[in-house]
Formats: structure tokens, C-alpha cells, sequence
């Protein structure tokens, strides 16, 4: 059988949209192609003729391309990155900020988890909230067909910000008080990384893949 | 033999096909056309080239939503599933649709079946 997703990417060059995008519309239309192709055989055509009735499903690529872009651009331009990753990723870091914010409000305190050789303390009630957020985020971007990488971040985005800011002070925190404060930074990331990071992505898991056991072709391409 | 409707009238009509059709299960792009086709007795017919433009025009209105799943044989398809708002325009649709061969009955005499 023909490579049809090499067909239609020889086609589509005048398609021009964002590289996510572009690769999901070549993944449909190369399965269109296929079904096509597939159907001709099964009436009893040969390969040659099969092909030419697949191909006579388009009869101007450039005119097709420009039709899709047109259908497309508006809201892949502007929201496809948007819905698939900055709004779910800022769902999640909103929603687990406010649940602390709302915890120490009703004073809630955090409990040692353990106090040798450092004391290492959690706000467990939020830890305990924290899946519902990478769940929340995770299936944001699921719905929108966000990628596994989209999913995972937006599942994970409130631990992966504080990760980002830890390690920015991090450095001048060991030029200052030189590398004894390697332990400090361990005992941090676990406190503030890696716990929670465990809990959101127990939330995020379920939707991490599709219900299936896949992720979207785009981004396996 | 059916005749087959000229693809101007089928692109106009393309959207209350593909709601109907959606109404009652998802369907994939192939699929879509391939119903269509034979439940119109090959009247109306789309073709990959008027089928695509036409379902993204309607996911961007956001009438239906289009998700990759993967089949028992491993094939990904693009399943397109009728959103609550695509519900929401069939029912005008269908009745301007009516409207319109009413009034071509009237000045023709059209009559739909």
C-alpha cells in the first residue's frame, strides 16, 4: 500500500499551519486516502487502479489546502495552543495555588512528616486535594487533543513552577552559603516537588492517554 | 438511479447531512461520506476534497469535535461526535431546509419526499 501520509505531505504544502496542526490534518486525510484505496481493492481493483480512485478523492490539492487553512487557521492560530495547553496548565496552577491559599485561611498547618535530620512538613489535607487538580488540568488538554507532553505539564504545572523557581535561587543559594545547602535543596524538592508532584500525577494518569491506551497521532509523528 | 445532486447544493446542504448523521452515533471521516453516500443512494456524494473543509468549518463553530481514537486493529481515526451546540442546530437547520423546499415547491413545484 502507497505511504499516504507521505502522499498527502507532498500535497499540502501550501497548508501552513502550526507543525501540531498540520500533522493531525495529514494523519486524517492519509487514513481517508487509505479507506479509500482499501475500498477499491476489496471491489476487486487493482493497485494501480485503487490508487487512482484514492487520488481522485482530491481534485486540486492546492485549492484544498488553501479550503482547510481557511477552516483552520482562525482557531488554530489563536486557540488550539491556547485550549490544549496554557488554559488547562493555568487551571491546574490556579486551582492548587487558591486550595492552599483557602487551606491556610482556615488554618490549616503544616504536619512534620519527619524531623530527623531535617524537619520535612506537608499540608496533608492539601496534598490530598492536589489529584484533583493534575486530573483537572490533565483532561483539559485531553478534551482539547492536547499530546501526552501538553497533558503531563498541564497535570503537573503547580509543582513544575515552584521546581522552576527552587532551582533559580538555587545557585545563589550555594555560591552564598556554599554546598552544604545541597541537603537543604534535596529536602525542598521533596517537600515541595516531589510529594506533590506524586499526588498531581496520581490525578493526572487517567488521562494521560486516551481511553483507548493512546496518545493522539500528532504526537507520535 | 438516483440522480446526483450538483456539488453546489450538496456543499450547502453538507452540514445538516453531517449533524444528522452525527446525531445518531460518531463516525469517522471515511465513514461519514461512505453513509451519506449510501443512504442517499449516491445522490449526494462527498469526496475527501469537500468533506474535510466542511467538518473543520464545523468543529470551529464548534458543532461537532473531532478525537483521535485507535480501533482494535490499531488504526487511528479521527472520531467527529455531535457537540451539545451541533444539537442545537439541527433543529433550525432542518426547518430552514423545509422552508426552502416549500418555497421552491411553490415556485416550481419541487416537492420534497
Amino acid at each position: 500500500m502507497p505511504e499516504w501520509k507521505k502522499v498527502v505531505r507532498e500535497q499540502m504544502t501550501a497548508l501552513n499551519l502550526p507543525p501540531g496542526a498540520t500533522e493531525d490534518i495529514i494523519a486524517e486525510l492519509a487514513e481517508h486516502l487509505a479507506e479509500a484505496y482499501e475500498a477499491a481493492r476489496a471491489r476487486g481493483l487493482t493497485h494501480t487502479a485503487a490508487c487512482n480512485r484514492a487520488m481522485q478523492e482530491v481534485d486540486d490539492w492546492y485549492v484544498l489546502a488553501k479550503e482547510i487553512r481557511r477552516a483552520k487557521a482562525e482557531e488554530e492560530f489563536t486557540n488550539s495552543r491556547s485550549k490544549r495547553l496554557w488554559i488547562p496548565t493555568m487551571v491546574s496552577l490556579l486551582g492548587a495555588s487558591l486550595a492552599m491559599r483557602l487551606m491556610q485561611l482556615i488554618g490549616v498547618r503544616p504536619d512534620p512528616a519527619w524531623t530527623a535530620p531535617l524537619v520535612v512538613s506537608f499540608y496533608w489535607p492539601w496534598l490530598a486535594v492536589l489529584p484533583i487538580f493534575g486530573a483537572l488540568g490533565a483532561y483539559l488538554s485531553r478534551r482539547s487533543g492536547g499530546p501526552l507532553k501538553f497533558r503531563l505539564v498541564a497535570g503537573t504545572a503547580p509543582v513544575l513552577w515552584l521546581f522552576l523557581l527552587s532551582s533559580a535561587s538555587e545557585p545563589i543559594d550555594l555560591a552564598v552559603n556554599g554546598l552544604s545547602q545541597l541537603r537543604y535543596y534535596a529536602y525542598g524538592m521533596a517537600d515541595l516537588v516531589l510529594i506533590p508532584g506524586a499526588a498531581l500525577l496520581v490525578g493526572a494518569l487517567p488521562f494521560l492517554f486516551d481511553s483507548n491506551g493512546q496518545d493522539s497521532p500528532r504526537s507520535r509523528t | 438511479m438516483t440522480k446526483r445532486i450538483s456539488s453546489k447544493i450538496a456543499r450547502g446542504s453538507g452540514e445538516l447531512a453531517i449533524l444528522s448523521l452525527l446525531a445518531e452515533e460518531p463516525a469517522y471521516g471515511f465513514e461519514i461520506a461512505k453513509q451519506i453516500g449510501e443512504r442517499t443512494g449516491g445522490a449526494l456524494k462527498f469526496t475527501l476534497a469537500s468533506l474535510y473543509p466542511l467538518l473543520y468549518e464545523m468543529e470551529k463553530k464548534g458543532w461537532v469535535e473531532g478525537r483521535w481514537q485507535t480501533n482494535s486493529a490499531g488504526r487511528d481515526r479521527r472520531y467527529y461526535r455531535l457537540t451539545s451546540a451541533g444539537r442545537k442546530q439541527l433543529a433550525p437547520l432542518r426547518e430552514e431546509w423545509r422552508a426552502f423546499f416549500h418555497a421552491l415547491d411553490s415556485l416550481a413545484g419541487v416537492s420534497h419526499a
